[in-house]
């Protein structure tokens, strides 16, 4: 019995040597969102730095990383970082304090984090982004879909609890709309005939997605709503909220393709067309 | 040996030339089309056809190719107003022949636009203009295109299933604020690619397949017949604003197969299929009993996810009791068709009935009325039933003489 336990203390060092310990810290700020159409609503973001900016952190580690994760709530409200795909929450951080959370994924995928305070309220704030455990070094892409609807956020702002029927006119990826989703680095898909690239996505929003690619058919790699469906080949991806999917492309030809919602009315923005969940893929040679 | 590999040569070479052969579709653009709905109301619609003098059926034509043809795709644009393009959807084209037009080409009034390609896998694609995609869709410029095995037999792949029969589903809705002037005639300046067209709220009051809906599914070309022995092999294809969650019959043994014009692998045998805007599903079906039901397709809000409606469309197997076999067409009609309850029965001038009897989807008698006296005038019945597909069978000294399809709300 003492060789087993002594194997197994050995074995457990040794797996712990494989895995890397990470410090990151992540900010909660409060700012506002300036609307293409020029409207400023009070928003709210997890951020890597402490100046608000309306794009959420995209965490990316190695699936064999442990994350010890710093967080300081910069905000007037009490905040809370939770993970229900990774089964984490951290306490609740008042404001001006911070907390620490220890992460690690089982598997390597694709997952939201957000605000469990108040839950869900200021996550419709905006408190919501992607964290991805990777265990490839394909090039990899990163969407987090989200959409507003500005009397939402500004009652939810004023500590009202909205009663209207969900309609948002803004249709986001990363926090921008097209065209400035092309300008997005972590957004716009660049690559070569041939690649392997990996396309993150998260729904943090309210609404459900359908997310047509043209050019590709792309392979389904994780579905944290239907891991059954994992491994289908599609042209058209529907995404639910607080859902999550990794796709592969392997591009077979070159040239400039578009990814869009195929609910037209998500390519709108501010009743505008085509200035909602639009991009282009540019795929050379 | 030299002549066996001659032989073998043009063996091969005919057996690829019939493989691969030049297939050539025309679409001609039209942006003054009309639209009966199913309660009369008429609404402009844009559209493709393929002949001059016709209207421009929604959806436009079905348009077909085997797995390996060449496709020339000829779009005829003899609209005025925005220029329009052909997107092929889920076939991969290259660049050139995609159909965005700030990537592509656009196609003017009265210029012909040519799109080639090769039909790749067997599967189920739409076509659809993608200037201002989001009211040209809306407008009606969308089609389907089905790649078939190479050799165009009724099998879902090279090696896939068999099926008896192939029938296609295409799901859409129309909101008719979209189809006014002032929203169909929008500006388009070729020269930009954000255009900041202003595009209405969405709030879609006919919600369709292939086209049609409420008692307008009750005709032949919608209602599903087929029989014990048969296997049907269903297209689904959302290409509206809304999510369909569609509900089969337990007894139709539904097994969903392919997606996006890709085998599902392994098969996924469910009774209840989303197919979300922009994605195609191929479903087979092979009952083992008399069934006469429907499948049911509720239209479900993106952003609310709220069911808006729920499209029934009609399912008979038998091989005695097909809708066609029951209705001798004596012109017995019922209306309003579906219904909450009441449902009125007109008869048609100088056909008498003494009788009628309700049937549910099992063909049980749930409700009767046998002593009418001759009458040849309109009746209503007001039965508190279960929601669900009744037949009710009109009849004449006890004997049927028309049956009608009826679905309860």
């Amino acid at each position: 019995m003492n060789r087993i336990l002594i194997c197994f203390l050995f074995l457990s060092i040794g797996l712990y040597g494989l895995s890397n310990q990470i410090l990151d810290t992540l900010y909660i700020n409060q700012g506002f969102f300036q609307t293409f159409n020029g409207s400023t609503i009070s928003y709210k973001s997890f951020n890597s730095a402490s100046d608000f900016d309306k794009t959420n952190a995209v965490l990316t580690y190695s699936s064999i990383d442990t994350v010890s994760l710093t967080l300081i709530n910069n905000d007037v409200i009490s905040h809370q970082f939770r993970s229900a795909s990774l089964g984490v929450s951290s306490v609740v951080i008042a404001p001006g304090s911070q907390a620490n959370i220890s992460i690690h994924a089982e598997q390597a995928g694709t997952y939201i984090y957000y605000d469990g305070q108040d839950y869900p309220n200021n996550k419709n704030l905006g408190l919501a982004g992607m964290i991805v455990f990777k265990n490839s070094n394909a090039a990899s892409f990163y969407w987090n879909l989200k959409e507003l609807d500005t009397l939402w956020v500004n009652e939810l702002s004023n500590g009202i609890t909205p009663s209207a029927i969900y309609n948002p006119k803004f249709f986001l990826i990363n926090g921008n709309h097209n065209p400035n989703i092309n300008l997005d680095p972590l957004a716009r898909v660049v690559g070569n005939v041939g690649d392997t690239i990996l396309i993150h996505i998260s729904n943090t929003g309210n609404a459900s997605h359908s997310l047509h690619f043209h050019g590709y058919h792309l392979k389904l790699l994780q579905s944290s709503e239907h891991p059954y469906q994992e491994g289908r080949i599609k042209d058209t991806f529907p995404i639910h909220p607080m859902q999550t999917l990794t796709l592969q492309m392997v591009p077979h030809q070159p040239g400039e393709y578009p990814v869009h919602d195929h609910n037209l009315v998500a390519v709108t923005g501010a009743n505008l067309y085509p200035n909602g969940m639009f991009l282009t893929m540019l795929i050379t040679p | 040996m030299k002549t066996f590999f001659v032989f073998v040569f043009f063996v091969a070479t005919s057996l690829s030339a019939m493989a691969q052969e030049v297939v050539n579709h025309l679409l001609i653009a039209r942006n003054l089309g009309e639209k009966v709905m199913h309660d009369g109301l008429s609404l402009r619609t844009f559209g493709f056809a393929q002949t001059l003098n016709e209207q421009p059926p929604i959806p436009g034509p079905t348009l077909y190719a085997n797995e390996g043809d060449s496709v020339v795709l000829d779009l005829f644009n003899v609209s005025q107003g925005a220029p329009h393009t052909i997107h092929l959807h889920g076939l991969d084209v290259n660049q050139e022949n995609d159909g965005v037009p700030h990537l592509s080409f656009e196609v003017h009034h009265m210029d012909h636009g040519f799109y080639y390609f090769v039909a790749p896998h067997p599967g189920t694609y739409f076509y659809h203009c993608h200037v201002v995609s989001s009211i040209h869709v809306q407008a009606g410029m969308y089609g389907v295109f089905i790649v078939k095995p190479s050799d165009g037999s009724n099998t879902t792949w090279d090696g896939g299933y068999s099926y008896d029969q192939d029938r296609l589903f295409t799901m859409s809705e129309m909101d008719p604020i979209w189809h006014e002037d002032s929203v169909l005639e929008h500006p388009h300046d070729t020269t930009v690619e954000v255009h900041d067209i202003s595009i209405p709220a969405y709030n879609p009051t006919y919600f369709l397949v292939n086209g049609k809906s409420e008692q307008q599914l009750l005709e032949p070309e919608i209602a599903l017949q087929t029989s014990k022995e048969a296997v049907s092999f269903l297209r689904m294809a959302n290409i509206g604003y809304l999510a369909n969650r569609i509900t089969f019959p337990s007894e139709l043994n539904a097994t969903i197969v392919s997606t996006d014009g890709r085998p599902i692998m392994p098969a996924e045998v469910s009774d209840t299929l989303w197919v979300l805007p922009g994605e195609r599903y191929g479903v087979l079906i092979e009952p083992l009993v008399d069934l006469m039901d429907s499948i049911s397709i509720s239209y479900v809000n993106m952003n609310t996810h709220l069911s808006e409606n729920i499209q029934y469309i009609p399912v008979n197997v038998s091989g005695t009791n097909s809708l066609v076999e029951l209705n001798q067409d004596l012109g017995f009609k019922l209306y309003p068709n579906p219904s909450d309850g009441a449902v009125f029965i007109v008869a048609p001038e100088g056909i008498p009935y003494t009788g009628l009897k309700v049937l549910n989807s099992l063909g049980q008698v749930v409700y009767s009325e046998l002593e009418i006296k001759q009458s040849n005038q309109s009746q209503i019945l007001n039965l508190d039933l279960n929601q669900g597909s009744y037949s009710i069978e009109v009849l004449y000294e006890n004997q049927t003489i028309d049956v009608l399809k009826w679905i309860k709300k």
